[in-house]
């Protein structure tokens, strides 16, 4: 009987441990995750700040604002109309 | 003295009621109290946050960004907290970019507080530093800086007012807030809790308006330009699609820089632009035939209650010829065909005197007199473009509708809104307000406004070499509080360009140019805006239905009854034709280069296929006519 106890005892004791071990690596996991969605928050956070910061210089690269006075400091000149070719490139074509 | 049996029962007596206050104490606390207990821990140990939602982001009609949400920080800082203070505020003064000599000020302090905002990438270095804070915040940004600004306004914000498209689409931007509940421990610090999230915030929806920003660009600039060169006291220049009513560009500025979008909240009297609403009534109504003519009286009627006067001075003209010359006389002689409810019916119709329903807050209604109101000189003022106050939207949208065949259409400026997970919620469709005349009508009165534009019209200042336009000029006075200001005048042109299959529908107005007349003023500015837009890329113009044909023989009948006006096509003043040159040979070059050489040589290039030039007509060495059109088959290599 004393054996059999004995074995009750230490196979509740590993059932228990089993459970905390589960229990912590499910919450030791978690903190992982949530520490990598937070960097990937804040990456994402930089990158968008990033572009952000890229979009605005490439609309004030483009604008008229910027572009035109340059253009007219290397000698050109808006084209009249009669001087455009628009090039009708055919659509829905596939190659 | 009591025996000691009875002591010791006392004693028991006093511990068992002890023990029953203890007992009634604790289920009082637990049982009676106990939800109050709970919730008061509960709020000492939790708080429940709000989660902002990111309000949707607004583009162009080719998405390009004109205002996004982006993640800000604001930076707190515990002096005490720092591991090297020395080391730190460096680092602290280089991230924020600001001074050393400030930073050390600030950390004096028992905490510093550094308002900014920051963008993300430059609190970065600060996320290491021990004793740094930082607060986050999602903040609106325009990465186009001024680009339409008036239009697209801004959200609400610490007391600002919303404006322009950011309040009318608020609720659509807005998003829906989330809310989640953060541990706090004794000191106040909050934790996140992802099991304690109550809602998530929903993400306001994306929206494409129907601006196209390349030609917005040119409109402003076109406009600053115009203000500047003419010394005007502002303009407003509205560029419209008229077979759908959308708003491609629109731009209003005053002389000192401010940009009110007056364009939808100002009005104006149109003058001579409104002349062809009085032409639409007649016209409608079978009033005018073509060979009908009035007496132009050679430029000045003298009335009972003023003289009407005309600044090209005719004897003879029919309908088109009063309208390409801008007859005040001559419109006002046809008007006077028209009973007062026909004419008043017609402004209404195109759309004067009532909102065009477009969504921007605040828009103006203009104003248009009912006929029991009118004095004896309304109907004769209303066909001059007098007595009639209307905004430039207002007036593109009347002229859009000649353009659409007669049909009015609703003008809009949302092209499309998509929910945060790119699914289409709304894409705008024409919205027909009301057929205002027969297509036949309109096809006539485009007719007459083509006739303007040619040599001899009020608006041959805009002519365009390779491309035709029609259009209407309007110079008209100012009024002030105390009537009309002497040497004082709005300059107005509308025009449809193409004037055939018309893909723009524009409006520049110029309040009181150095100048004054139209024709001097707005018309060119509309003739730059164009050529503009064909040399620029921009989607608001259809490339293939743009032909490079130069602009077909003018038709020069444009103008008299009795006595037919001709004008000379090509004019007198206009140089020779040029010589006859050989077409060069540029069959074997890629598109790009036999376009190039051809034009070079003076000719004009239609393409067909893709590739290397196969066949050319008119033929390699052949001679042709500086200006004709030389068409190229193209074929990709190999291919047939």
């Amino acid at each position: 009987m004393r054996p059999r106890g004995r074995v009750w005892v230490i196979g509740w004791l590993l059932f228990f441990l089993a459970i905390l071990a589960w229990v912590v690596a499910r919450q030791t996991a978690s903190v992982v995750a949530a520490t990598e969605l937070g960097d990937l928050r804040e990456a994402r956070a930089q990158l968008e700040a990033r572009q952000a910061e890229l979009l605005t210089r490439i609309r004030a690269g483009k604008s008229r604002r910027v572009l035109i006075p340059r253009a007219e400091g290397l000698g050109l000149r808006l084209p009249a109309d009669s001087e455009i070719i628009i090039l009708q490139v055919p659509g829905g074509e596939k190659r | 003295m009591a025996k000691p049996a009875v002591r010791l029962g006392v004693v028991q007596v006093a511990f068992g009621l002890a023990i029953v206050a203890v007992v009634a104490r604790a289920a009082q606390v637990q049982l009676v109290e106990g939800a109050a207990y709970r919730a008061r821990a509960r709020e000492q140990r939790t708080e429940r946050v709000v989660l902002p939602a990111r309000r949707g982001a607004i583009y162009d009609r080719s998405g390009v960004p004109l205002a996004l949400t982006r993640d800000v920080y604001h930076v707190g800082v515990a002096p005490r907290e720092l591991r090297d203070r020395a080391r730190d505020a460096t680092t602290i003064a280089r991230a924020l970019g600001l001074s050393r000599r400030a930073v050390d000020r600030a950390l004096r302090r028992p905490y510093a507080y550094f308002r900014g905002p920051y963008t993300a990438s430059r609190v970065e270095p600060l996320r290491e530093v021990r004793g740094v804070h930082l607060t986050h915040q999602l903040e609106r940004f325009y990465p186009s800086g001024d680009f339409a600004r008036s239009l697209i306004g801004w959200p609400e914000d610490e007391g600002r007012p919303a404006s322009g498209l950011e309040r009318t689409l608020d609720t659509l931007l807005a998003g829906r807030a989330g809310s989640a509940v953060v541990l706090r421990d004794g000191q106040g610090r909050r934790y996140e809790s992802p099991a304690r999230l109550g809602a998530l915030p929903i993400p306001g929806h994306d929206v494409y308006l129907t601006l196209d920003a390349a030609l917005q660009d040119i409109v402003e600039r076109a406009l600053a330009e115009a203000i500047e060169r003419y010394d005007a006291a502002g303009g407003d220049v509205v560029v419209l699609a008229p077979h759908t009513g959308e708003v491609l560009a629109v731009a209003s500025r005053r002389a000192d820089g401010s940009v009110p979008p007056t364009a939808f909240t100002s009005v104006f009297e149109p003058g001579s632009t409104a002349k062809i609403f009085a032409a639409a009534a007649l016209l409608e109504a079978n009033l005018v035939t073509e060979r009908d003519s009035v007496y132009a009286e050679r430029g000045v009627w003298v009335q009972p209650y003023r003289t009407i006067r005309d600044d090209h001075p005719a004897e003879w003209l029919t309908l088109r010829g009063a309208i390409q010359v801008s007859s005040n006389i001559g419109i006002v002689k046809f008007a006077d065909r028209l009973d007062p409810a026909r004419q008043y019916l017609m402004l209404r119709a195109f759309g004067f005197g009532a909102p065009t329903g477009i969504e921007f807050p605040a828009e103006s209604r203009g104003s248009l007199e009912r006929p029991d109101r009118w004095s004896g000189v309304s109907a004769a003022s209303l066909a001059m473009g007098y007595e009639v106050a209307v905004t430039p939207l207002q007036l593109a949208a009347g002229y859009a509708a000649i353009a659409h065949d007669g049909v009015l259409l609703r003008p809009t400026l949302v092209r499309e809104t998509r929910a945060a997970d790119g699914a289409v919620r709304h894409r705008h469709r024409p919205e027909p307000v009301r057929r205002v005349v027969r297509p036949g009508v309109a096809r006539e009165l485009r007719a007459m406004l083509r006739a303007v534009v040619f040599e001899g019209g009020t608006g041959s200042t805009a002519a365009l070499s390779a491309y035709e336009l029609a259009g209407k000029t309007g110079t008209a006075r100012r009024a002030t509080g105390r009537g009309y200001s002497p040497g004082a005048y709005t300059a107005t042109f509308a025009s449809l360009f193409p004037a055939d299959q018309p893909q723009l529908v524009m409006v520049v107005k110029l309040d009181d140019p150095r100048g004054a007349y139209a024709r001097l003023t707005a018309a060119p500015v509309t003739r730059s805006v164009i050529e503009q837009a064909l040399a620029a890329r921009t989607t608001a113009l259809d490339a293939r239905r743009l032909g490079t044909e130069a602009a077909p023989a003018r038709r020069a009948t444009v103008g008299t009854g009795s006595v037919p006006h001709v004008v000379a096509w090509p004019p007198p003043s206009a140089p020779p034709p040029a010589a006859e040159r050989r077409v060069p040979d540029v069959t074997g070059l890629s598109l790009r280069a036999a376009a190039a050489a051809l034009h070079q040589s003076g000719f004009q290039v239609r393409v067909r296929g893709w590739g290397l030039v196969a066949a050319m007509a008119p033929a390699p060495g052949t001679s042709a006519a500086a200006g004709t059109v030389v068409t190229l088959v193209a074929a990709a290599p190999g291919g047939r």
